[in-house]
């Protein structure tokens, strides 16, 4: 086209100076960003606000008053830290499941393996279970004792890695079946992933080839049905936190740490080409397959990252309770996470979040409150926490009678999101509604961008020709069903 | 707007040998391209060549194994016998003696665009999306790039949403960018599907049907379109369709299937008087009209 301008400067910058100039910008963004929320959006962005910072200090009011409050005063159901710190974890579980059920359509039964094999990472890494070697690094252990000792934030991409090889691995030669066949191999797995865990713990082999020759002894790899403890805490070193099931909320500002790196990561993988290719292949995989995309190693990405979120997850799981048996990840585990990514909404990071929220509010809090509440009433009645299934089972029938898309339906983001993508689009938004300065937001628009202007003159001269075919759609479409 | 190559005129061109340049003019050339289904021959030996920028259209009665004859250029079959070469790229090979075909992602990437005798847009992704995922092939940016939003994944995005914006304005939908695909009504979803084949960029589009189930005026809209297209795009079009006013308004070029074979090839008007033709397939589309 003849408007091209010439562009004073590359917006973007390049390499990692330009990311974190870019990431700098976002950041120091966030008060304009959110006073423009606060003028399209009056309601929804105070109470979203109100909500979130409710949920952050969480912890620290429970802590301060409510926790007495409830103890005292009245009983209340509310979740303890601990409570809180599964929520975080289960989130990132449920936000790394969405990625793979809900992105990309793909069902996989068999989670909980990535699960364990980020906890089982965690327990390798940081723990006296190889008490024959002596590994301390950067660890909150005296130098010389047995075992390896890494560092939790070591752990965490080691966990991710681990996590993301089995995830690939699996996926190779599975991802080319097709749906029931897909889900029947990762249920498979996530059956095999334990089992291994809870049966190599006496291990016996000799094996020779050529001149080499590896044998063990009643080699105990992984603990066997006792599982591994006790594992290192994560340690912040500096500040001198230890993040353990004893240490009040701190866990929980960790887990929610991890949580929003998840989310970010998520959120991003979604609204870039790979999130368009996965929502393609779960639209339609052989019309997506047909415009050039890869349909295997997309599914493969998807498999492989999903994973790498329940592996960090696992590792937080035990690093925080400082134990890991195989008794933790059985197949209920896996459904568990699914149930909540369909019951907050599959495809919607912020519905998963809600459902993964709920569902370790219902299991770990309302349920054994209940409990203790109808022992007091009528104490020969059954303990509803035992059959917390049951309920997850009746709320699920429940949803998919009357909600079948769950809480947080991920259709509404794409209606809501609808007619604002770009910075112009909702400035232009912001001047419609609230109509403040618009000629000098146009002005400084065209400034920027003199195509806009030109775009709005009229059409240049090669389209004026293809308005002139243009059809009238709605009267067309009417007159066909006439 | 450059999309693909210049096509260069089916000039006679005898000093290139046409394996090595992949043209004597020809974009796409097949010889004795047979599929079988068990004891069913889809197709039986078809030659078929489509010079580079022309109009060509594919007809036959319903069954004659041309949308068959499609699939296996987009590699969605492989034959069971048989060679085409796309733009001097082998679509259908040899390797361990079994006769391989590219995936159809291979062949998107290759060059080929398509659309869909009964359309297969993305129904809850929006208009802008369907057309952003038609430039996937081009984008160069990783899944970490995607994941920590960088500089060069962002320039990248940005410049794939104006080349997207760009080809609805083409197709005069850039007003229903941010609506859902399966919101458009029936011509809408047509041309975006259109756009969104031209967001890869292809050398050759393929539409099946692209008037089917469209009034006169539609039809004649879309005709016009097409044209329009192969004159801006530099594109060649390969057509099935059913409609004989489009295919004698629009083609070049007019190859005939029956029952699987080529029963003649040649001008609309050589073809439309062709007594095999009209033993086939025109007498009784003419008795109709």
């Amino acid at each position: 086209m003849t408007t091209m301008t010439v562009k004073d400067e590359d917006p973007y910058g390049h390499g990692v100076g330009g990311w974190l100039s870019h990431v700098g910008e976002v950041v120091f963004g966030i008060p304009d960003t959110y006073r423009r929320e606060l003028k399209l959006h009056r309601r929804r962005t105070i109470a979203l606000t109100v909500l979130v910072v409710l949920l952050v200090i969480y912890p620290i009011l429970n802590k301060a008053f409510l926790a007495a409050f409830s103890r005292n005063v009245f009983p209340l159901p509310l979740p303890d830290d601990t409570v809180v710190t599964f929520m975080m974890i289960f989130g990132i579980m449920a936000i790394g499941l969405n990625i793979v059920a809900g992105f990309a359509g793909l069902l996989d039964l068999g989670y909980v393996a990535f699960y364990a094999l980020g906890a089982y990472t965690a327990a390798f890494l940081a723990s006296s279970h190889w008490d024959s070697i002596s590994v301390v690094f950067l660890a909150n252990v005296t130098p010389g004792f047995p075992g390896i000792h890494l560092p939790f934030w070591i752990i965490v991409p080691m966990a991710l890695l681990v996590a993301a090889t089995f995830g690939a691995l699996l996926g190779a030669p599975t991802l080319r079946l097709r749906g029931d066949y897909l889900a029947i191999v990762t249920l498979g797995f996530g059956e095999i992933v334990p089992v291994v865990f809870r049966n190599l713990s006496d291990v016996t082999f000799n094996f020779s080839l050529g001149p080499i020759t590896l044998a063990a002894q009643h080699l105990n790899l992984t603990g066997g049905s006792l599982g591994i403890n006790p594992i290192d805490a994560p340690f912040l070193p500096f500040a001198n936190i230890t993040f353990d099931a004893s240490s009040g909320y701190a866990p929980v500002y960790l887990g929610m740490f991890l949580l929003v790196i998840a989310i970010l990561i998520a959120r991003n993988l979604e609204r870039s080409r790979i999130g368009r290719a996965w929502m393609a292949i779960r639209e339609d995989e052989l019309a997506a397959e047909m415009m050039g995309v890869n349909t295997v190693r997309t599914k493969l990405l998807a498999f492989a990252l999903g994973a790498s979120f329940a592996g960090v997850a696992g590792s937080l799981q035990a690093s925080y309770l400082g134990a890991t048996t195989s008794d933790f990840f059985t197949f209920s585990t896996s459904i568990l996470v699914l149930i909540m990514v369909i019951l907050g909404g599959i495809g919607n990071i912020w519905g998963v979040l809600l459902g993964a929220v709920a569902l370790v509010y219902v299991d770990k809090t309302f349920l054994p409150y209940v409990g203790q509440e109808l022992q007091q009433v009528a104490p020969g009645l059954p303990n509803p926490a035992q059959f917390n299934f049951l309920f997850f089972g009746l709320i699920l029938v429940g949803m998919m009678r009357f909600r079948p898309e769950g809480f947080l339906p991920n259709r509404q983001r794409a209606a809501e999101l609808a007619g604002a993508h770009t910075q112009a689009e909702i400035e232009a938004k912001v001047d419609e509604v609230v109509a403040v300065d618009a000629v000098a937001e146009v002005e400084a628009a065209i400034e920027a961008d003199p195509s806009i202007a030109l775009d709005n003159l009229g059409p240049p001269p090669g389209q004026a020709e293809a308005s002139g075919d243009a059809r009238a759609p709605e009267t067309i479409d009417e007159e066909r069903e006439l | 707007m450059s999309l693909g190559e210049p096509g260069g005129q089916p000039a006679a061109n005898t000093l290139v040998p046409p394996a090595a340049a992949g043209g004597d003019g020809m974009l796409v050339r097949s010889r004795g391209v047979t599929k079988r289904f068990g004891g069913l021959v889809a197709v039986n030996n078809v030659d078929f060549d489509i010079p580079r920028g022309s109009i060509v259209s594919l007809i036959g009665p319903n069954g004659a194994g041309k949308t068959t004859f499609f699939n296996m250029i987009t590699g969605f079959y492989t034959p069971t016998d048989g060679e085409i070469v796309f733009d001097g790229q082998p679509i259908v090979f040899k390797k361990r003696n079994r006769l391989r075909s590219l995936r159809p992602h291979e062949v998107a990437g290759l060059g080929i665009g398509r659309t869909f005798q009964n359309i297969r847009l993305f129904g809850t992704m929006t208009a802008l999306d369907n057309v952003r995922l038609g430039a996937n092939i081009h984008l160069k940016s990783h899944w970490w790039d995607a994941a920590l939003r960088t500089p060069g994944m962002l320039r990248e995005e940005a410049e794939n949403r104006e080349a997207a914006m760009d080809l609805l304005r083409l197709v005069n939908l850039e007003d229903r960018a941010h609506a859902w695909a399966r919101s458009l009504p029936y011509g809408d979803q047509r041309r975006l599907e259109i756009a969104r084949a031209l967001a890869t960029r292809p050398k050759l589009l393929l539409l099946d049907e692209p008037t089917a189930g469209m009034n006169a005026s539609e039809t004649r809209d879309m005709t016009s379109f097409i044209r329009k297209l192969r004159a801006e795009l530099n594109l060649t079009v390969l057509l099935i369709e059913h409609d004989m006013r489009v295919v004698m308004g629009i083609s070049d070029r007019v190859t005939v299937l029956d029952y699987g074979t080529v029963i003649a090839e040649g001008t609309p008007d050589e073809v439309r008087r062709n007594p095999k033709v009209i033993e086939a397939y025109l007498g009784r589309g003419a008795a109709d009209t």
